[in-house]
């Protein structure tokens, strides 16, 4: 089993390697989707691989470190009233998240996303939203 | 002949007429191209996709007392007035003066279109007989007298597809398109395009009639730089806004390129004879357009490769061995449902057929703007005598090069002359705070840079877009020959 979390930490925590610290610790596999480190803040996706249990062993001690965790449920969304199914989105996503239907119609796979944006960017209709974590 | 225009249209008072979808035809004629020809009447057609040559031509009445109405604008939208008074013309392109990108002309169209109020403001000298100066208001598009669609180049036949060989994402109205071959962008809707379905023009002409963003439109005249010779035939058409539907017309943004409209066209094809019966025939295959490289941002792009829309609609092409992704930018969900709905129309007996008063051209060919000025390019204005420093320089060397020639930057090049980073003296300034010593750990190994063929213009978009005041030129082998600068191109060069 794994699930998706945000990372959130100012840079003065990411000068330690608290992401390695907190595999070492729990022993519970992480896997970063994206990592974003701007001068204020550093803002991580990973995934963590493990059961229910081990996920909360690692949300805990990561928030032990400072480090502000929270669950990505719902990634991106695609408003329906506003999208014509162009399909411009598609080969953008480098998660192959999107694609067609088999009536043209365009299926948005939350659960690939790692909210990287492109798409929400791109598409002409303004259709694409990433959902707040 | 076999058939007659008339003859189909009694066919659909009684009830009678054979209709069938563009994507329905190719089987329906290869087992029988006679019988095919004989027994369909009307093959539909359809595309929706973004075109930006489009817009409504208005007329907004007179206030009391009257205005000339000189300058005008819709929800800050400005509108062409070079008309009689309280006529406009709204260009879907046209951004706004507030919101830029994200609202223009086409988002206005598509507001009207959805009974939605929109803010008109206008400006204009008095006159003895139009003494007012100024008006604001707001309005529907039941206010107006006249609100026509009018669209010059719409509905092209086909259109080229587009990717990018260059290290940066380019944003262009072919769409976004990812750095090193990342993705292929095409548009148009292949065998169901309407004008792949009549490429020889011999039913499609001024005064056809067609399905227009959910209203009865008309084509008026073959479109603007109309290439039927090159398989990229257009048309001219002409709607009432009034009639349209929501569902068939949309304003989007092209990011950071302009604002564009979604255009919904249906064409009915009358099965006259059997060669209209082979040209409704055509597949996905059969329709080739050339993959060009948007990397080069000249009129004479570099093709990569011929593509078919059977392969640009697998979702896949293969480029230089490597499975590249493709993304529609025109959507076939919405033109199947135009092609439907034209079909139901027909069945309905509420749209009728009409015989064109004129044939388009089937032999022209668009040629580019001739520019008297010469282009000038990188070359004529590089500074051959580049200032470069070596990766093993110290940084005290490489600070003392810099103050000794006054400039801000310097190319890092290797022992064979190879660009390998670029520093600035800020990044000296960082190295002396934190103590770093090497030059390889502080110069920026990503450098934006130009070669000595491309036109000025061209890299004065380049330095622009990335915030930069210079870029080293370098040759095939990444050698560094020279440096242009933003103020040779506006000295020397002809770049504003
Ligand atoms: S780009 Fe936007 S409008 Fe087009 S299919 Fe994707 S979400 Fe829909
Ligand atoms: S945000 Fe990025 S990962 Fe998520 S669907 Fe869009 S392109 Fe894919």
């Amino acid at each position: 089993m794994t699930s998706k979390y945000l990372l959130k930490y100012p840079t003065g925590v990411a000068d330690s390697p608290v992401i390695s610290k907190t595999v070492l610790k729990t022993g519970v596999m992480m896997n970063i989707l994206r990592a974003n480190v701007d001068y204020g803040e550093a803002t991580l996706i990973v995934d963590i691989l493990g059961d229910k249990e081990e996920q909360k062993k690692v949300v805990d001690y990561l928030r032990g470190e400072g480090v502000d965790v929270s669950k990505l449920e719902k990634n991106i969304t695609n408003n329906v009233e506003k999208c014509v199914d162009c399909g411009a989105c598609i080969a953008l996503c480098p998660t192959e998240a999107i694609s067609f239907k088999d009536d043209y119609s365009i299926k948005v796979n939350s659960d690939k996303c790692i909210r990287c944006g492109v798409c929400v960017e791109a598409c002409p209709l303004r259709a694409l939203e990433i959902v707040r974590a | 002949m076999m058939k007659t225009i008339k003859e189909i249209n009694e066919k659909i008072k009684k009830g009678e007429a054979v209709i069938v979808r563009a994507d329905e035809m190719p089987e329906i004629y290869e087992e029988n191209p006679k019988r095919a020809a004989k027994e369909v009447d009307i093959v539909t057609t359809g595309t929706f996709g973004a075109m930006c040559s489009s817009g409504a031509l208005l007329n907004f009445g007179h206030s009391d007392p009257p205005i000339k109405m000189q300058r005008i604008w819709l929800n800050n939208v400005e509108a062409y007035t070079g008309l009689a008074a309280v006529d406009a013309y709204l260009g879907a392109t046209q951004l706004s003066e507030d919101r830029g990108f994200e609202y223009g002309g086409a988002h206005v169209i598509e507001d009207l279109v959805k009974g939605v109020e929109v803010n008109l403001k206008a400006t204009a000298y008095r006159t003895d007989c139009y003494p007012r100066k100024e008006v604001e208001t707001a309005i529907t598009l039941d206010d107006m007298n006249q609100a026509w669609l009018l669209n010059p180049r719409n509905c092209y036949q086909k259109y080229n597809a587009a990717i990018n060989s260059t290290n940066t994402l380019l944003q262009t109205y072919m769409g976004t398109l990812l750095p090193n071959f990342g993705n292929v962008n095409f548009s148009g809707t292949g065998e169901i395009s309407p004008l792949n379905n009549d490429p020889n023009y011999e039913t499609i002409g001024l005064g056809t009639r067609i399905f227009l963003c959910g209203a009865k439109g008309h084509v008026i005249s073959e479109g603007t730089q109309h290439s039927p010779k090159t398989g990229f035939g257009t048309i001219f058409v002409q709607g009432d806004l009034k009639e349209m539907s929501p569902d068939f017309i949309a304003g989007a943004t092209i990011p950071n390129y302009g604002t564009s409209l979604f255009v919904g066209i249906g064409i009915p094809i009358p099965i006259l004879n059997e060669d209209v019966a082979k040209s409704t025939a055509v597949r996905n295959k059969d329709i080739t357009v050339n993959l060009f490289d948007y990397g080069v941002p000249r009129r004479t792009r570099p093709v990569v490769r011929e593509v078919n829309y059977e392969e640009l609609f697998s979702g896949k092409v293969d480029i230089n061995g490597k499975k590249v992704r493709t993304s529609s930018q025109s959507s076939m969900k919405v033109s199947h449902k135009i092609m439907e709905t034209l079909g139901q129309w027909v069945e309905d007996k509420e749209f009728f057929l009409s015989k064109p008063i004129k044939n388009l051209p089937g032999d022209s060919e668009f040629r580019p703007l001739k520019v008297k000025e010469e282009t000038k390019f990188v070359a004529d204005i590089m500074i051959k005598k580049a200032i470069t420093a070596y990766q093993k320089d110290s940084l005290k060397k490489v600070s003392e090069i810099l103050v000794k020639n006054a400039i801000d930057q310097i190319p890092i090049v290797d022992s064979n002359n190879k660009l390998v980073g670029i520093v600035t003296t800020w990044d000296i300034t960082k190295a002396l705070a934190k103590g770093e010593k090497r030059i390889s750990e502080i110069m920026t190994k990503r450098v934006i840079t130009s070669r000595k063929d491309e036109p000025i213009d061209v890299v004065a978009r380049r330095l622009d877009k990335n915030s930069i005041g210079s870029t080293p030129v370098v040759d095939e082998d990444n050698r560094v020959i020279g440096i242009i600068t933003m103020a040779d191109i506006i000295h020397r060069g002809v770049s504003k």
